[in-house]
């Protein structure tokens, strides 16, 4: 189980990268903790037959290259624009998730993304399916944290 | 058709006569009805994107800004229901599932016009809204209206005619 998942995710974000900024070619290693000075977190509740959160970090050389690719313009510092796209990739790849699990009868639902201060969410529950990954891509990396329980 | 052309002062370096960059063309469908109003859609939103992200000072770019959302917010509701209408008429399966993802969009921007008025006009909200608006737009038009396109092009109806 917690392994497909893993690959859904990763599976998710190669498909949305692809689609929304070009970029086909990446790769994904499993991960311990992610240790990144600069990063911008997203949150994004799942509730449902999972239940819980997965956090999106993308460091901020990342963001700024993705926000780069979809508009076509320079951006310097992370802003209100930057943050609220990147919640909304974030927000897609979580989608793409959805979809994925409703072909294998899971039924979620996700909440709003929430933007999260650095390493705000640091509490060490348990969940039933937790793991890292890490997506290497040619415009900089990100890490996904998944942490969810399986209801029912 | 119309040609909207903003002529703010930007760092980015935008070639004049050169406003559909938010385009690309592998976003085209196949239904040359909808890839015009896509084409047009994008042409608006790169012109909203223009006077927001230009370097003046903020109360100076209020009068365009409002006139260019006041435009495209428009343009946005006019081609959702064109879209739609295609959509019925090729008796698409998926028509009230894509009618709801348009309406949570129209929703969501009359919300924040709300607000953005509401607070004064706010650059915070803007740019949040058009960070948060150009992310759903490319997704939208690269996955969610392909459907649209794959339906149509295995029926044969790709409204040529
Ligand atoms: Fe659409």
């Amino acid at each position: 189980m917690i392994d497909k998942l893993y690959k859904t995710f990763v599976d998710a974000t190669q498909n949305v990268f692809s689609l929304m900024l070009n970029l086909s070619e990446i790769s994904d290693h499993p991960l311990e903790s992610f240790e990144c000075e600069d990063v911008l977190e997203v949150a994004i509740g799942f509730v449902g037959d999972l239940d819980g959160e997965v956090i999106y970090r993308f460091p901020i050389s990342t963001s700024l290259n993705m926000v780069e690719i979809m508009s076509g313009m320079q951006f310097e510092q992370v802003d209100a624009f930057v943050t609220s796209a990147i919640s909304e990739i974030s927000n897609i790849i979580s989608g793409n998730v959805l979809n994925a699990l409703s072909s294998s009868d899971l039924q979620c639902n996700i909440l709003t993304p929430v933007l999260l201060k650095p390493y705000e969410n640091s509490e060490d529950k348990e969940y039933d399916l937790k793991t890292h990954t890490c997506i290497n891509t040619s415009i900089g990396e990100l890490c996904i944290e998944i942490r969810l329980n399986r209801i029912g | 058709m119309l040609k909207t052309k903003v002529g703010v002062k930007t760092k980015n370096n935008y070639k004049k006569g050169v406003n559909n960059m938010l385009w690309k063309d592998k976003y085209e469908l196949g239904v040359p009805l909808i890839d015009t109003q896509h084409k047009e859609l994008f042409r608006r939103v790169e012109s909203f994107m223009q006077v927001l992200r230009a370097e003046d000072n903020w109360d100076e770019k209020i009068p365009q800004l409002n006139e260019t959302l006041e435009f495209m917010k428009r343009y946005v509701v006019e081609h959702f229901r064109a879209e739609e209408e295609y959509q019925q008429s090729i008796n698409y399966p998926g028509y009230e599932a894509h009618k709801e993802v348009h309406n949570g969009m129209v929703d969501y921007v009359k919300e924040v016009s709300k607000q953005y008025e509401n607070s004064n006009y706010d650059e915070q909200l803007m740019q949040q809204f058009g960070g948060r608006l150009l992310a759903w737009l490319i997704n939208h038009v690269a996955a969610e209206d392909q459907r649209i396109a794959d339906y149509a092009l295995k029926k044969g109806v790709n409204g040529n005619d």
